[in-house]
């Protein structure tokens, strides 16, 4: 089993934060932004896993649930229900974010597009009253929704000041050892300037609030 | 749509009620009044909540690395083919041709949900490809063919045309 990454791509740090919290068994191998890793798509794709039978994994979010699930830790529905949220809601935006912040130094905007997903997270985590996402374990949901959040909440493009709940889990995932050294592996300790190489090879992304081209398959 | 597709999956799995459906928020993602806890939010966190329901496991993917794949497709089919724009079109099908190249189904040799909701997802491209470009993602199509005369899962759909000959010939020459 293979896990490749590449520096200064965010998505990588969720698949590395999620092996280094279960400790499963495989090894890792840093590839540049342009390695073709995964043989059928056309665009570069990484973080991805080689699997024992020879299938690779492309979805970070799939990673993550494999590495949890090897260690024993099935994905609850309120799991799933966090990760499609992730992947289909937070995801976009905070790309959008990134591209703001990192190629056109526009991070002031970052808060205004995150704040309705930051206050989704809030109010979960405050009426939920747990230590983290899905009760009161770490689960696949927390590693994967932090990590998605680290590049923007470390480097202070947000002020959490009304969304203490938020703050305290995120600060509580992020003082684990096994996610501080991801971090430190992935980003490298260079923040928002260590995912310019990677951010510049990426397709502009859609804005949601000027979607002038209608997507084709909407209705 | 996603809720037409759930629909169909409900039938499919041969659930005798129907439940009811809502959506939330701009981009109308459904939602599922659970008896049993807090509603569940979002089309694949609900089709895999039906196939449980249904006692129909073995549809969520054989083993860790069956599952990991299988959400893998779902995952797909609502970040990649829901909101796919123009220029997306052939790089998807170009893509899982190549995939499908080897496989019978997207989990490889076993029918999963993953298959039946991108199938769905798949449809609206399909039905919009010419001839010639059925030819060209044969992989694709081939897998399309199978799955909507997979019994019981196209439902809502009108069925599409596949030749099984090729007509164009002329590139191989």
């Amino acid at each position: 089993m293979k896990l490749f990454l590449s520096e200064g791509n965010p998505h990588c740090l969720k698949a590395l934060a999620a092996l280094q919290v279960t400790g499963v068994q495989c090894g890792v191998h840093y590839v540049n932004h342009e390695e073709r890793v995964v043989p059928f798509l056309s665009r570069p794709a990484v973080p991805a896993l080689l699997l024992p039978s020879g299938l690779h994994l492309f979805s970070p979010n799939a990673i993550c649930r494999y590495f949890f699930e090897v260690n024993g830790q099935e994905s609850s529905e309120l799991c799933n229900q966090w990760l499609e949220w992730e992947a289909t809601d937070l995801q976009p935006a905070l790309l959008q974010g990134l591209y703001l912040a990192v190629l056109q130094g526009k991070g002031s905007e970052v808060s205004n597009l995150l704040q309705g997903h930051l206050n989704v997270l809030e109010q979960s985590l405050s009426k939920g009253g747990t230590p983290y996402i899905t009760g009161d374990a770490v689960s696949v949901a927390d590693v994967v929704l932090w990590a998605a959040l680290y590049p923007v909440l470390s480097e202070s493009l947000l002020a959490l000041g009304e969304h203490s709940s938020l703050k305290s889990w995120f600060d509580r995932v992020a003082a684990m050892h096994s996610c501080q050294s991801a971090a430190q592996k992935v980003l490298q300790g260079k923040g928002l300037q260590g995912m310019k190489s990677y951010m510049q090879r990426q397709p502009v992304p859609q804005s949601s609030q000027s979607r002038d081209a209608q997507p084709c398959n909407s209705n | 749509m996603a809720l037409r597709e759930l629909a169909s999956l409900e039938k499919y799995l041969g659930l005798k009620k129907p439940n009811k459906y809502s959506t939330q928020g701009d981009k109308k993602v459904p939602v599922l009044q659970n008896n049993n806890g807090p509603p569940l939010v979002g089309q694949v966190t609900i089709a895999c909540h039906l196939v449980k329901e249904a006692k129909r496991a073995e549809l969520l993917g054989d083993g860790a690395e069956g599952r990991a794949v299988v959400q893998q497709w779902l995952e797909y089919k609502v970040t990649k083919l829901d909101c796919c724009c123009k220029e997306d079109i052939k790089t998807i099908l170009k893509d899982l041709n190549l995939y499908l190249q080897d496989k019978v189904y997207l989990a490889g040799n076993q029918f999963t949900v993953a298959d039946t909701l991108m199938y769905y997802g798949i449809h609206p491209l399909i039905v919009d490809l010419a001839i010639q470009e059925k030819e060209q993602y044969v992989n694709v199509t081939r897998w399309f063919d199978h799955i909507q005369h997979y019994p019981g899962v196209r439902h809502h759909l009108p069925p599409v045309v596949v030749l099984r000959n090729r007509i164009y010939t002329g590139r191989l020459h």
